[in-house]
């Protein structure tokens, strides 16, 4: 899995590659940390290259959300197709998060 | 009683006297006289001497000292020498001249005189040494290269020789005399090589004259028929036995060499022993290959060969040979009368044939 | 073989092989060097001693020859007569101390025409004075002697070889000769010789001086190789040279012969022939005479001293290469001694005794250094097999005591058939299958009241003992706040507050739930971001039921629930399943898929429960043959059968 940070303007855009499992997950976990840390509190996450998400990748993303809310940060996700917009959908995700079919609708929404 | 002791001791007197006499007829003392000096030439009289065998056939001899100073034929004739050794063509001149001396054995079969030439001075044939100067020794010596001379049609220059080979050596002629057996070795020894040399041996030219023969004058062989021949016999003898004991004939005749403080030694000894092998039984290395550059120098050959061949004719003087020098010297115009063969030579020739 | 030998051998070996070999180099160089530097220095020395008596020589001969040239140029001017000839003769010999005896031989009757010979000699006797012959006292042909034939046929005056003279008492001799000439009929006639005679004994003494080391002599030989002097008096006019080289087959003495009588000069090395030792000779030419000098010096005086050197140099070398050798044994020794031993220690260790104690080497060098390594290593062993002695103690206990947790999981799953009264009829049958010995799915069904029964099928996040635990509280919490007639919206709805609390690490659980009302076959359920369940409508195609949406439960405390129902008509079932199913992946990465499932589900639709979950379950696990399980797998179905006419009685499924 990868994760491709990329400095926006409005917010910090972060691209995720490949599948977010158990052994990956900590990874994505660990990358946003260290973004909050480093004081950016608005992600947008482009799942576009995502191609599989399994309840722990949901359980880094429900982490990172909540780290985020501490901060009083917010996070939306966009481009994501197939399974993975099955899982969003059918285990609630996508009504708790903003989701937008593009990142420029994404961005517009900043 | 006395007068049987008085026959007896007449007896006795008369017995012993003629035993003294019979001592006296047998025991008469005979000299040889070799031609030259005392060498591996005759070898054979001297081994025969000191192994006794003159003696077993009831010899009694003494052999002088022979050289320049002492012609044979002037000894012979005087009667001071009994038995000598001289050339064939010499002895034939004699007879013809009216020296009645007689050839009891002819020991050497062959020729070993030669011609030598440098082969720097462009000599490699006879007809080379025209005008050229070639040096001869006494008259003996000189029957025949004057016979090749005339027969090859050239005249060269005659240059009396004499007892060394220095002339040649230092130039001072073109071509020399010399024996196979003494002087071409002495040239050897002098620093020259077989392959600096050309060589001309008369054998090869159709002049191969047998030469040192045992001579008597015919009123000691009427006298001594037996003591003559047995003379031969014992001589033959000596060679055979000096050619099957080379060593210990070599030191006999350096014996004898010292004894007369002669400046030769063993090597030029040896040599001539070999040589006179080669000469006195008719199996010539030279004359089946043609020339001395086969006979090996300085390769260790054991001198002379074991045996002597078979078929040596060891005192024989054939009559073809005979006839050759009486030709030649007839040609020449050295003699008038030929004398007969018969008269010549009389035959003592070994029984002892190997 | 040599690979086999040890370190101490090999060391030596090299060792002495490239020290002998540099040795050897040095040493041969140095030897050679020095006997050519001493060969070089005798050649100098014997061509100055050899020149020095070539001089010495040739001034007597050239004062001898002074006189013959001298005597023979006055006879060319002046004529003299026989007493005045005979009176300069004699003047000649008593005034030249050198001279033997003098002749002036003429031609035949050249000097007197009635007198065939004329030649007057004189001579010293041996106690000093002077006789004089009278010319006729020699009338022999004295023309073919060497002294007069050679001068007259070459044309110049020579030195004749020399010869033992009787006279002189077997002296030996040498004659110089001067052809003289007259001017007479038109040219320049030979009339005769001058001779000088030169006794050849002071030449012996002359020569003998020379000295040559110990054993080295010098000799002389004549134009023809004779030897005119030789410290073995017995070769001197017997033998040649050429004779001696004959004797012993010599090829290279007789090419020194031949080079010497050439007048050449030269240095050559030859074995002499009078010791058989190997020698150097130095030649040179006597020019006037044509003779040769030769200084002979023996090879092992010449080298003595350098042989000397080079053996006492070679002991020297031999006894250091002992040494040497000894020494880097000894060396070697140090080195593998301990190598030795750290090699059995190790051994020792290998064979698991760790406890053995290694060599102790207080060397701060290499040795020292790999025997500490050593230690340490082997401390380092020792605590590391501690550790996974420990390390696979506390595994092996985990792992029974995860055995003993999946027991105490499974016995959570009801696995007895609900207690029915008589009247309904069901079909219920179900499977989970953990990914590891405990896993965070469930499924639930009991009995709410007699004609209610909750079915419920979850996935707690993630896997293993942490989702066992989450999943054993959520089944809990279920059980505890189902109340009969309440909706299953209303369950999660509680259960979810409930999960919220206290959840820092954002576990979460899907879930369904649904509750069958037996009378009436009504089905009302609910999800919270479960994947939705298969209907199988009996004699119909099984088709996804329909699901409301709803959050995962454990997150959002505010999350709310909708309750959606359906009719089920007997013989309706329902299929419930965990995403364990359809993402389980194939050998060949590929998933089971939802398509996978409903086509297989659709296959079987008529199976019973049992069936049913019995065919799904080995099919899914022949798909995933081969590839361990990623995600815990439960599969549960139920199958309505209605309600019994009471006609009926007992238990009849209605097909």
């Amino acid at each position: 899995m990868e994760v491709i940070a990329e400095k926006l303007d409005k917010a910090l855009k972060l691209k995720v590659k490949g599948r977010m499992d158990a052994i990956t997950a900590p990874d994505f976990e660990k990358e946003c940390a260290a973004w909050i840390e480093g004081g950016e509190n608005d992600f947008i996450v482009d799942l576009g290259e995502l191609e599989y998400i399994s309840s722990a990748g949901l359980r880094s993303v429900l982490i990172t959300a909540k780290r985020l809310k501490t901060n009083n940060g917010r996070i939306c996700f966009c481009n994501t197709t197939g399974m993975v917009q099955k899982v969003f959908s059918i285990s609630g995700f996508q009504s708790m998060f903003p989701m937008y079919d593009t990142l420029e609708e994404a961005l517009a929404h900043r | 009683m006395v007068k049987r002791s008085f026959i007896y001791a007449a007896l006795l007197f008369l017995l012993s006297g003629l035993t003294v006499r019979a001592e006296t007829t047998a025991a008469r003392p005979f000299v040889f006289l070799p031609q030259w000096h005392p060498q591996a030439q005759f070898a054979g009289y001297y081994v025969a001497l000191e192994k006794g065998f003159y003696k077993d056939r009831g010899i009694d001899l003494k052999i002088l000292r022979g050289g320049p100073d002492r012609p044979v034929t002037d000894l012979l004739e005087k009667g001071i020498a009994d038995f000598c050794t001289m050339f064939l063509s010499t002895a034939i001149q004699r007879r013809s001249g009216g020296m009645k001396l007689v050839n009891i054995g002819q020991i050497m079969q062959h020729s070993s005189l030669m011609l030598v030439a440098k082969k720097s001075s462009g000599i490699s044939s006879p007809r080379d040494m025209n005008g050229k100067r070639v040096g001869l020794w006494g008259a003996d010596f000189q029957i025949q290269p004057r016979a090749l001379f005339q027969r090859q049609g050239i005249s060269p220059i005659i240059v009396p020789q004499t007892t060394t080979m220095n002339l040649f050596l230092r130039g001072g002629v073109d071509v020399a005399s010399a024996t196979w057996y003494n002087e071409y070795h002495i040239l050897l020894n002098s620093g020259l090589s077989p392959d600096e040399l050309n060589v001309f041996f008369f054998h090869s030219y159709g002049l191969d004259f047998p030469e040192d023969g045992i001579y008597c004058m015919e009123k000691v062989l009427e006298e001594n028929p037996e003591a003559c021949c047995a003379f031969v016999r014992a001589t033959i003898d000596g060679w055979l036995y000096a050619f099957a004991h080379p060593e210990e004939a070599l030191d006999i005749v350096m014996k004898v060499v010292n004894e007369n403080t002669l400046p030769t030694d063993r090597i030029h000894q040896r040599w001539m022993l070999g040589r006179m092998y080669e000469l006195i039984c008719p199996v010539l290395p030279t004359l089946a290959s043609g020339g001395p550059a086969d006979v090996p120098y300085m390769q260790g050959r054991k001198e002379p060969s074991p045996a002597p061949q078979k078929g040596c004719p060891m005192g024989r003087l054939e009559e073809e040979d005979y006839n050759t020098v009486v030709r030649v010297l007839t040609a020449a115009g050295l003699i008038q009368e030929v004398p007969r063969y018969s008269d010549f030579h009389r035959k003592c020739e070994s029984d002892v044939q190997r | 073989m040599f690979r086999d030998k040890g370190l101490a051998f090999k060391l030596i070996l090299f060792i002495l092989v490239c020290t002998v070999s540099i040795f050897g180099v040095a040493f041969a160089y140095d030897y050679y060097t020095s006997r050519d530097t001493v060969l070089k220095n005798v050649e100098e020395n014997a061509a100055n001693l050899t020149l020095s008596t070539v001089h010495q020589i040739e001034s007597i001969l050239k004062s001898v020859e002074r006189v013959s040239l001298n005597t023979a140029a006055l006879i060319e001017q002046q004529s003299f007569t026989a007493p005045e000839l005979v009176s300069l003769v004699e003047t000649m010999v008593s005034r030249n101390r050198e001279i033997y005896g003098m002749t002036v031989s003429f031609e035949p009757y050249a000097f007197d025409p009635e007198s065939l010979y004329f030649a007057p000699y004189t001579c010293r006797t041996p106690d000093g004075r002077i006789r004089s012959y009278p010319p006729e006292y020699f009338a022999y042909p004295y023309f073919y002697w060497d002294w007069y034939q050679l001068p007259k046929e070459l044309g110049r005056p020579v030195w004749t070889e020399p010869y033992f003279d009787e006279g002189a008492g077997n002296a030996v001799m040498s004659t110089f000769s001067t052809p003289f000439y007259r001017h007479r009929d038109g040219g320049n006639r030979f009339q005769g010789v001058s001779t000088a005679d030169l006794s050849l004994e002071w030449l012996a003494d002359v020569v003998r001086q020379v000295k040559i080391y110990e054993t080295g002599y010098a000799f002389l030989i004549s134009q023809n190789g004779v030897f005119v002097t030789h410290p073995h008096t017995e070769l001197i006019m017997r033998r040649s040279i050429f004779s001696i080289a004959e004797e012993r087959l010599d090829y290279r003495l007789r090419e020194v012969g031949r080079a010497m009588i050439r007048g050449e000069r030269g240095f050559v090395s030859i074995t002499d022939f009078v010791s058989g030792k190997k020698s150097w000779l130095y030649y040179a030419p006597l020019p006037s005479s044509k003779w040769a000098i030769g200084v002979i010096f023996p090879e092992d005086e010449l080298f003595a001293d350098v042989n000397q050197l080079g053996r006492q140099v070679l002991t020297i070398g031999g006894v250091g290469f002992l040494v040497l050798a000894f020494i880097v044994a000894w060396i070697a020794q140090t080195i593998t001694r301990p190598l030795r031993s750290l090699a059995d220690t190790t051994v020792a260790i290998a064979h698991g005794n760790l406890d053995i104690d290694l060599p102790e080497f207080p060397s701060r060098d290499e040795i020292g250094k790999l025997t500490n390594s050593f230690r340490d290593m082997r401390a380092a062993l020792k605590e590391y097999i501690q550790n996974l002695a420990a390390t696979t103690a506390a595994k092996e206990r985990m792992e029974s005591e995860l055995k003993i947790a999946r027991v105490i999981q499974m016995s959570f799953l009801p696995k007895q058939f609900p207690r029915l009264s008589h009247r309904y009829s069901l079909e219920i049958s179900a499977k989970l299958e953990p990914a590891r010995e405990i896993g965070g799915d469930f499924y639930d069904y009991f009995l709410m009241d007699s004609s209610h029964l909750l079915v419920t099928a979850g996935d707690v996040s993630d896997k293993g003992i942490p989702a066992a635990l989450f999943m054993a509280v959520t089944k809990t919490l279920i059980k505890g706040m189902a109340e009969p007639g309440m909706e299953p919206s209303t369950i999660l709805e509680k259960v979810n507050r409930e999960l919220c609390l206290e959840n820092e690490s954002m576990m979460f659980v899907t879930l369904f739930c649904g509750i069958l009302d037996l009378e009436t076959g009504e089905f009302r359920y609910s999800n919270a971001g479960h994947c939705p369940p298969i209907l199988l409508p009996s004699r119909e195609t099984p088709a996804w039921l329909d699901t409301p949406a709803g959050f995962v439960l454990g997150v959002d405390e505010d999350s709310s629930y909708e309750t959606s129902g359906i009719f089920l008509a007997p013989g309706d079932g329902i299929f419930l399943y965990t995403d364990g199913v359809t993402e389980a992946k194939s050998a060949s990465n590929n998933f089971f898929s939802e398509q996978g499932l409903l086509e297989l589900v659709r296959s079987n639709g008529e199976a019973s429960a049992d069936e049913l979950v019995h065919t799904v379950f080995s099919t899914v696990t022949d798909f995933c043959a081969g590839v361990p399980l990623f995600d815990d797998v439960t599969i549960l179905a139920v199958r309505y059968r209605g309600t019994k006419h009471p006609q009926n009685g007992g238990l009849e499924t209605w097909k």
